[in-house]
């Protein structure tokens, strides 16, 4: 058994080993360019200690010099994989240094093959045998290659270029990994490349043996990487950990999640998103029988929601309906969000779904027991108005009738006055135009309606309720003051149930006036823009003003400081204003008295 | 100091232009004189306070309303009669409205003929009214014309006191009365002593006018 072609072959077939598992590592993980430039290093490696074992056991000069000769090759290969290595999985070093080490190296592989019998040897005279773990080995004599110092320039100029990105690394934190990856090239490579110029140059009587030294360079590397493989299965485990949990919370939550590339035709998603839809385990899923299952009325407005994500942020947040299979009707909320590559191309998007069936309708039971609510309270503050409103329709009935009866007297006489007639007539129609506008209101008001949001105009309706209740406010002698904003855009709401809060908000305004001096009553009723496109609608008074410190409290239910009042009114107008989007807030103004702010969302078209 | 009563007029008070027409239209076609205003203050500032006539007042109105300037007038001693027209009275409302002195109280939309009748009432009122504060004045102008020891003797005669008794209590003869007296009789115009007291029953107490 010989120790040489044992320690050699060793070297080499751990070599090809470690080759072969990073190298199928690149196959199956083709970014994995680290993995590959080490196989490069390791099947260097090898070839190289296939090469010293046989300049080792060559009997001629010829064979000698030409396993010298290639051998070159692989230390080639050898070199350009840690510069490369170095760059990669580094992430660190200077390009120049890099391209320049790689190029002097390449010109002494040419130099090798063209000038003298090797890089090494100008002329190899002979072959002398020496001992080597009690065996004897060929080692070459001749005249030096005088080039081979651009071959040193090429290894001084890797150790430079290693050293550098190992102390940037180090600096950067990542001390074991420039040790180890820096130290051992740059330690490796120095001791190597000394040795084997103390024997070419005959200094020492040893056979050239770069391939040990290049296989504790791969050793070390091996080393690094391993590490990465236990930290990615570690992290795949905890990943899969991770994966079950959120299973569990997706299936507690009846949440499901899907994933869409947008080079591809199908979605992927999980089971509960299949179940959420109504498609099955196995069912192909495209983007258009997903829209398929949208409610008809919801659907354009999803594809507008998928098409603008794309443009903007790439985040979307929707609710709608899904009509499934069996004619049932499902509400879901989704959530999603576009994933864009380096050049901002939108490449997937992914997102999660979930049934707010429950939630929705628990929404609109409250929304309708409040429009219940907000109905009997109508009812009742319309009887609060109710002297006010006969008021407002005896105006006009007494005008026609008096109208009239200075027809019918008029006509008697023997001189009818034409003109006079024809006044009293227009007079008479204005004046039932008169009523029927106040009954069309009140109707209105009186109406059992569904919430109907649309556009209003914040102005209009103020002036339309304050109309309605001018002659209870002249008969409480409250002077009113409006200071509109004009051209302002108009608020999304239900006019009727606006109409009801401002009715509320005045009543009361009116009542907290009641010991005011009537020559210092008076109502500020004020609209104005304010900011994120919302419109505010303020209603002050020179009232009692609030308790200090209850300015929330009078927005609890059956909270009251009226004898007479339930204590409805103002919480359940601050429900009619939140189901709008707005708020209604209260404060006492410095001067006395309270101001309420009502503040609306501008319309925006019918967005949900 | 007196202007010239104009002719009887309606005038008509309300803030609300329609019914402001409407009723004015209805009182001109029954023949009646009227003045429009939109408001109790406009009524102040431009009627002539002792011009003939009645009112006919809305009671609910911004500003002063029809009580309030009920009450300003009977401050300012003005008589003028007051017709309330009213969208909703209530009970306390009329009975305040009456106990101050209006002629009628109504609720819109009322008849015609009630209203007129109504109006005619209260200018009929007026009428008397202004009459007979026209002869008490004519009296107490009579009355002015007197000297101060005339009108003691006057009031001496009028108590049914003889000439001796009158000429006694004023420290004078009872020759000086009887001139007196002669002088008191030719500037009333009376040429009795009974004459002369239904004169002083119908003047009221014989305080001392001008």
């Amino acid at each position: 058994m010989s120790w040489v072609t044992v320690i050699w072959s060793m070297t080499a077939s751990a070599c090809l080993t470690l080759a072969l598992v990073h190298g199928l590592i690149w196959v199956r993980q083709r970014d994995a360019w680290a993995n590959l430039l080490f196989a490069l290093a390791a099947v260097g490696t090898a070839a190289l200690a296939w090469y010293e074992l046989a300049m080792m056991r060559a009997e001629t000069l010829a064979a000698f010099g030409s396993a010298l000769r290639w051998g070159h090759l692989a230390v080639w290969v050898v070199f350009v994989s840690l510069v490369g290595f170095v760059r990669w999985y580094l992430q660190a070093g200077r390009p120049w240094l890099a391209w320049s080490a790689c190029a002097v190296r390449t010109l002494s592989l040419l130099l090798n093959f063209l000038t003298g019998q090797s890089l090494n040897y100008r002329e190899i005279t002979g072959l002398r045998h020496i001992p080597l773990f009690g065996e004897s080995v060929s080692v070459a004599e001749g005249v030096a290659n005088p080039w081979m110092l651009v071959g040193i320039l090429s290894l001084l100029l890797l150790m430079i270029f290693v050293a550098d990105a190992a102390l940037a690394v180090w600096r950067r934190g990542d001390r074991r990994q420039a040790l180890a990856v820096g130290g051992s090239i740059v330690g490796f490579v120095l001791a190597g490349s000394m040795q084997a110029v103390l024997v070419l140059r005959g200094k020492i009587h040893w056979p050239v043996t770069s391939s040990l030294f290049f296989t504790g360079i791969v050793a070390a590397m091996g080393y690094e990487l391993s590490r990465e493989v236990l930290r990615a299965s570690q992290l795949s485990r905890e990943l899969r950990a991770s994966e079950h949990q959120m299973r569990l919370a997706a299936e507690a939550a009846r949440m499901g999640t899907w994933l869409r590339e947008f080079d591809q035709k199908e979605i992927q998603a999980t089971e509960q998103w299949r179940d959420l839809f109504g498609f099955t385990k196995s069912e192909a899923l495209h983007l258009e029988y997903f829209f398929q299952r949208i409610h008809p009325d919801d659907r354009e407005m999803m594809r507008q929601t998928l098409t603008q994500s794309n443009r903007s942020d790439g985040r979307y947040q929707t609710e709608y309906r899904v009509m499934l299979p069996g004619g049932q009707m499902r509400w879901i909320a989704s959530q999603g969000r576009v994933e864009f590559n380096a050049r901002g191309k939108p490449v997937r998007v992914r997102g999660v779904s979930l049934d707010i069936t429950h939630r929705k309708q628990a929404d609109s039971e409250r929304q309708e027991h409040r429009n219940e609510v907000a109905h009997l309270l109508r009812v009742a503050s319309l009887g609060e108005l109710s002297s006010a409103l006969s008021h407002e329709l005896n105006q006009p009935l007494a005008a026609i009738l008096s109208n009239a009866q200075a027809g019918q007297r008029f006509l008697a006489k023997d001189d009818v006055d034409l003109q006079e007639i024809r006044d009293l007539l227009r007079d008479i129609v204005a004046d039932d135009q008169r009523a029927s506008e106040v009954i069309r209101r009140l109707r209105l008001l009186l109406k059992k309606g569904e919430f109907q949001p649309q556009p209003l105009d914040a102005n209009e309706l103020i002036q339309d309720v304050l109309s309605l209740m001018d002659f209870e406010l002249a008969s409480r002698a409250i002077l009113v003051v409006k200071e509109l904003t004009a051209a302002m855009p108009p608020v999304r709401g239900d006019r009727v149930q606006l109409q009801q809060v401002l009715i509320n908000l005045i009543l009361n305004a009116g009542d907290a006036m009641g010991q005011t001096p009537t020559n210092a009553r008076s109502l500020i009723v004020r609209s104005s823009r304010v900011e994120n496109n919302f419109i505010r609608i303020s209603v002050a008074d020179t009232g009692t003003g609030i308790t200090p410190g209850s300015e929330e409290k009078i927005f609890e239910p059956y909270h009251t400081t009226k004898l007479h009042g339930l204590g409805l009114g103002l919480s359940l107008s601050r429900s009619i204003v939140v189901a709008h989007g707005g708020r209604l807030a209260a404060e006492n103004q410095t001067r006395g008295g309270a101001m309420f702010h009502l503040i609306l969302p501008e319309w925006k078209g019918d967005a949900r | 100091m007196r202007a010239p009563p104009g002719p009887v007029t309606v005038f008509l008070v309300d803030d609300d232009p329609a019914v402001l027409r409407a009723v004015g239209r209805l009182l001109r076609s029954a023949g009646l004189n009227v003045t429009t205003f939109h408001s109790p203050q406009e009524f102040l500032d431009r009627q002539n306070p002792e011009a003939p006539g009645c009112l006919v007042l809305d009671v609910t109105m911004p500003g002063l309303n029809g009580l309030e300037l009920q009450q300003a007038l009977i401050r300012a001693g003005n008589h003028l009669p007051i017709i309330f027209l009213t969208g909703n009275g209530d009970i306390p409302m009329t009975v305040r409205a009456m106990k101050s002195g209006a002629v009628d109280f109504f609720r819109k939309p009322c008849p015609d003929e009630e209203l007129l009748a109504a109006i005619g009432r209260a200018l009929a009122h007026d009428q008397l009214f202004r009459q007979r504060r026209a002869e008490e004045q004519a009296l107490a102008d009579l009355l002015a014309t007197l000297t101060p020891r005339e009108h003691e003797v006057m009031l001496g005669v009028v108590a049914g006191k003889l000439n001796k008794q009158i000429a006694a209590e004023l420290g004078t003869v009872e020759k000086t009365i009887k001139v007196h007296r002669g002088r008191v009789m030719e500037k009333l115009h009376v040429a009795s002593v009974a004459e002369l007291v239904r004169l002083s029953e119908r003047g009221g107490a014989f305080a001392r006018g001008g």
